[in-house]
């Protein structure tokens, strides 16, 4: 379980990111993370993931205990990448399994299979290839907190698909998963609860299930809350890779 | 094997619930028979692309409505007796005149005028069917 209340985070220059962020996730939960560029997803969940520490007297623990006690347990998924460069895929794997008790490195090289990954330095390859080989690596981890931040940037619609149906087959449905993207469409029928951020403070926090009943979409919630357009950003991706 | 390959999921209501009438459904048309298997939850999560958590959720409110069985640890099989046949059937059916009449309200028509265009519909239905047998 996921406890956050009254949360802050201020950067160095005193630009203020998040402010009076509360809430609770249960063990088990997939949430997507959304907003505009710039409301603070990624560095939401950098403080869950223990990267950065919160303004002092904001309230983060997983289980109890602070995200930094917790290492080894918390997976990052990160368009960014967390990769070294000059690593082939499995040289990678083989180094992430001596950080991580619980790295499945048949399970990674199964997925390498599955995303059609050839052994050759990261730097070398594509960016929907590089994307694809953070994502095996960060799901082998096989941990019970999975943060997400745009694994779908620079993938085309089958490979996000495939992700998708990879993620799926892969869950055991104990794994809390926090997730960022600008894919509405693919996570529409995936996560149990959206959390929208506008204006550095919470906007909207729903389950899938009440926002059914109010006879909505994620995508419509979208634009009410922030006045967003879907289509202006991945038809543009698509022609990408 | 109850097969999920043509389900279509919509955005409209929960998962779960989309599951539970493609269940029913299946056994409504006669496509799905008392004793057929059910797909691995796994297997159903991966298939329509949702999380395992929620194929979890739509196996439990199929066990509790009776329509699913999981003997210990085996093997989910689909059963159904005859009034749970009648129910769906029932249920099937007045979900279809539901729909039908709130877009026939939509149209503004009166009920005189469908009844009237239901008898001509129907008749018309009828007379084709002979053709047909002729």
């Amino acid at each position: 379980m996921v406890e956050i209340s009254k949360l802050y985070f201020t950067y160095p220059n005193y630009k203020t990111v998040l402010q009076d962020i509360t809430f609770t996730v249960p063990a088990g939960q997939i949430v997507a993370v959304l907003g505009a560029n710039g409301a603070g997803k990624t560095t939401l969940l950098k403080l869950i993931g223990g990267l950065m520490v919160p303004d002092a007297g904001s309230h983060i623990t997983i289980d109890g205990k602070a995200p930094q006690a917790l290492a080894g347990q918390i997976a990052f998924i990160s368009e960014a990448g967390t990769y070294f460069n000059d690593l082939t895929p499995k040289a990678y794997g083989r180094f992430l399994g001596d950080f991580f008790p619980s790295f499945d490195m048949a399970y990674f090289e199964l997925l390498l299979d599955f995303f059609h990954l050839e052994e050759r330095p990261m730097k070398k390859m594509s960016k929907g290839q590089k994307a694809k080989a953070e994502v095996a690596a960060g799901m082998a981890k096989k941990t019970p907190y999975i943060m997400m931040d745009e694994p779908f940037v620079g993938k085309d619609m089958f490979t996000r698909q495939d992700f998708m149906q990879a993620l799926s087959g892969t869950l055991t449905g104990k794994e809390t998963i926090f997730i960022t993207t600008h894919e509405i469409k693919e996570i529409e029928n995936f996560v149990d609860r959206v959390i929208i951020l506008k204006d550095n403070e919470i906007a909207v926090d729903i389950t899938l299930e009440a926002l059914r009943q109010e006879g909505k979409t994620i995508q419509s919630l979208m634009k009410e809350t922030i006045g967003y357009r879907e289509d202006g950003f991945c038809s543009f991706l698509d022609g990408e890779e | 094997m109850l097969d999920f390959a043509e389900m279509v999921l919509n955005t409209a209501e929960p998962v779960y619930a989309q599951i539970n009438e493609f269940v029913k459904r299946q056994i409504f048309l006669g496509r799905a028979k008392k004793g057929d298997l059910l797909p691995s939850r796994r297997e159903l999560a991966t298939l329509l692309k949702i999380n395992p958590n929620t194929a979890q959720k739509a196996f439990r409110t199929l066990e509790e409505a009776g329509l699913v069985l999981t003997p210990k640890n085996t093997v989910s099989i689909l059963y159904f007796d005859e009034d749970m046949l009648l129910d769906i059937q029932r249920e099937m059916t007045a979900g279809l005149v539901a729909e039908f009449v709130k877009k026939l309200k939509e149209n503004k028509l009166s009920l005189e005028e469908v009844q009237g265009l239901l008898q001509q519909e129907w008749e018309k239905g009828e007379k084709n069917e002979k053709y047909a047998e002729a």
